[in-house]
C-alpha cells in the first residue's frame, strides 16, 4: 500500500493546488483514503494534515472509511421518494443488515443515499456501481443483490 | 476619496475599504462575533455587523466586515430594522450554541434548539492554529454535523498547547484543562514550564521553543545586560 500511496502522490507537483485530485486519485484506487495517504500527502506538501483531513470529510466523493467492492446508490430525490425509494433502503437493509453510509462485514456492499441520479422517469432508482437499475420494488431487491453475486 | 455617512457621521475612505474598519477608525462600534482585529481574512460568518447601506435613495443591508466601499452612501449601524434583525441572528446564534454565555433575546421561545454545545462555528480558532500555533484543527464534516476538530478526532500530533485557539475563541468553546503542573488541550496532555527566575507558569515546552523565563524576567535579564554593557560593572 505504501509503493502504491508514494506512486499515486509522486504523480503530481508539490504544491497544494492538487491536493484534491491527489485524495480523488487515492479513493479510486483504494475505494477509501487510508489514514497514511493523509500523512504522506501532507508531509509531501507540507502542509498541516487538518487540512487535508478537513477536505476528505467535507467532499462526499472522499470517503475516510473502506467502501465494498460493490456501491449502492439509492436514489432519494422527490420522485423516488415518492415512488417508494425508503422501501428499498429498508429492503437492503433487510438482505444485508446495513444502514446508509455502511458496508457489509465481507466487505462486498456499501450502500450510499444520494439525492439525485437524474433519472426520475424511471423512479425508484439504484445505481450499482455503473448500472441502472429503474422502477425497483421492494420484491426486487434479492434479485438484484444476486447479479453481483449476493446467493 | 469616498464620503460615507455613518450613523450621522461624516467619515471618509479609501475605494475598496471594508465598511466595518471605516466604521471602527472613526470610532463607532459594530458589534460582531467572528471577526479578530489579528487575523486578515474575514469569514462574514456570524452576520452580527449587518449594517443598513443606502446609495441613490436605495437601502439594502449588507455584512459590514465584508462589504467593500465602492462609492458615496449613507449607513445606519443601529437603526430599529437592523436592531430588529440583528436580534434574530443572535437569536439563532445562541440557538445553534445554547451553552454558550451569548444571551437569549426576548420573544424567540417558538425556536427549538437542535444543537448543543458553545461553538458557533466561526472558525477563527481554526485561523489563529494556523497562524499562530501549528494548524492542528481545522473544521471537520460539513452541514449539520460540522464540527472543528482534530484529525480523526485523536489527541493531536502537532498541536503544542499554546491556547491560541481557545483565547479566539468568542464563546468560549474550547475547553482546556490547567493544573499546576499540566495543560489539557485536544486531548493532548502538556507539560507546564515555569520561569528559572520566578517561578511563574509561562507555557508548554513545545510552544516555548527552549525559552526558559517570563516576560518580565526577560525584560529584566535584557535591562541588566545593557546595564552590565554601558556601565562595564
Amino acid at each position: 500500500m505504501e509503493k502504491q500511496l508514494k506512486k499515486i502522490i509522486s504523480a503530481y507537483p508539490k504544491d497544494r493546488h492538487y491536493a484534491l485530485a491527489v485524495l480523488q486519485d487515492m479513493q479510486s484506487k483504494f475505494n477509501y483514503v487510508p489514514e497514511e495517504g493523509l500523512k504522506m500527502l501532507a508531509e509531501y506538501l507540507e502542509i498541516p494534515e487538518s487540512q487535508l483531513y478537513s477536505m476528505a470529510t467535507f467532499y462526499k466523493a472522499l470517503s475516510l472509511k473502506p467502501k465494498g467492492k460493490h456501491i449502492i446508490k439509492i436514489c432519494n430525490g422527490t420522485a423516488c421518494h415518492l415512488r417508494g425509494s425508503m422501501n428499498l433502503v429498508s429492503g437492503l437493509k433487510r438482505e444485508l443488515g446495513i444502514d446508509p453510509d455502511e458496508t457489509t462485514a465481507d466487505g462486498k456492499f456499501s450502500i450510499e443515499l444520494v439525492n439525485c441520479l437524474g433519472a426520475c422517469a424511471l423512479a425508484p432508482v439504484m445505481l450499482v456501481d455503473e448500472k441502472y437499475h429503474n422502477r425497483l420494488t421492494l420484491e426486487d431487491v434479492p434479485r438484484v443483490l444476486k447479479e453481483y453475486g449476493r446467493k | 476619496m469616498i464620503n460615507v455617512k455613518i450613523d450621522g457621521k461624516k467619515c471618509t475612505c479609501e475605494k475598496g475599504e471594508y465598511l466595518y474598519d471605516v466604521a471602527k477608525r472613526n470610532g463607532i462600534f459594530i458589534p460582531v462575533l467572528c471577526r479578530h482585529d489579528g487575523f486578515e481574512d474575514r469569514r462574514s460568518c456570524c452576520r452580527i455587523c449587518i449594517v443598513e447601506v443606502e446609495i441613490n435613495g436605495r437601502t439594502k443591508i449588507v455584512t459590514s466586515c465584508v462589504y467593500p466601499v465602492e462609492r458615496d452612501c449613507i449607513v445606519r449601524t443601529k437603526s430599529k430594522k437592523i436592531l430588529e434583525e440583528r436580534k434574530v441572528i443572535y437569536a439563532l446564534l445562541k440557538k445553534r450554541a445554547p451553552e454558550s454565555d451569548l444571551e437569549m433575546p426576548e420573544g424567540f421561545d417558538r425556536l427549538v434548539s437542535l444543537d448543543s454545545g458553545k461553538c458557533i462555528l466561526c472558525g477563527l480558532c481554526v485561523q489563529a492554529c494556523d497562524s499562530l500555533g501549528s494548524g492542528a484543527i481545522s473544521t471537520v464534516n460539513r452541514g449539520t454535523e460540522k464540527e472543528v476538530n482534530t484529525p480523526y478526532g485523536n489527541p493531536s500530533v502537532s498541536c503544542i498547547g499554546c491556547l491560541s485557539c481557545a483565547n479566539v475563541c468568542p464563546t468560549g468553546a474550547i475547553e482546556f484543562k490547567e493544573t499546576a503542573n499540566t495543560r489539557t488541550i485536544w486531548n493532548k496532555k502538556f507539560k507546564l514550564m515555569k520561569c528559572e527566575e520566578c517561578g511563574k507558569v509561562i507555557g508548554t515546552p513545545e510552544e516555548l521553543n527552549g525559552e526558559s523565563l517570563c516576560d518580565a524576567c526577560k525584560k529584566a535579564q535584557v535591562a541588566e545586560d545593557f546595564r552590565k554593557t554601558y556601565t562595564n560593572a
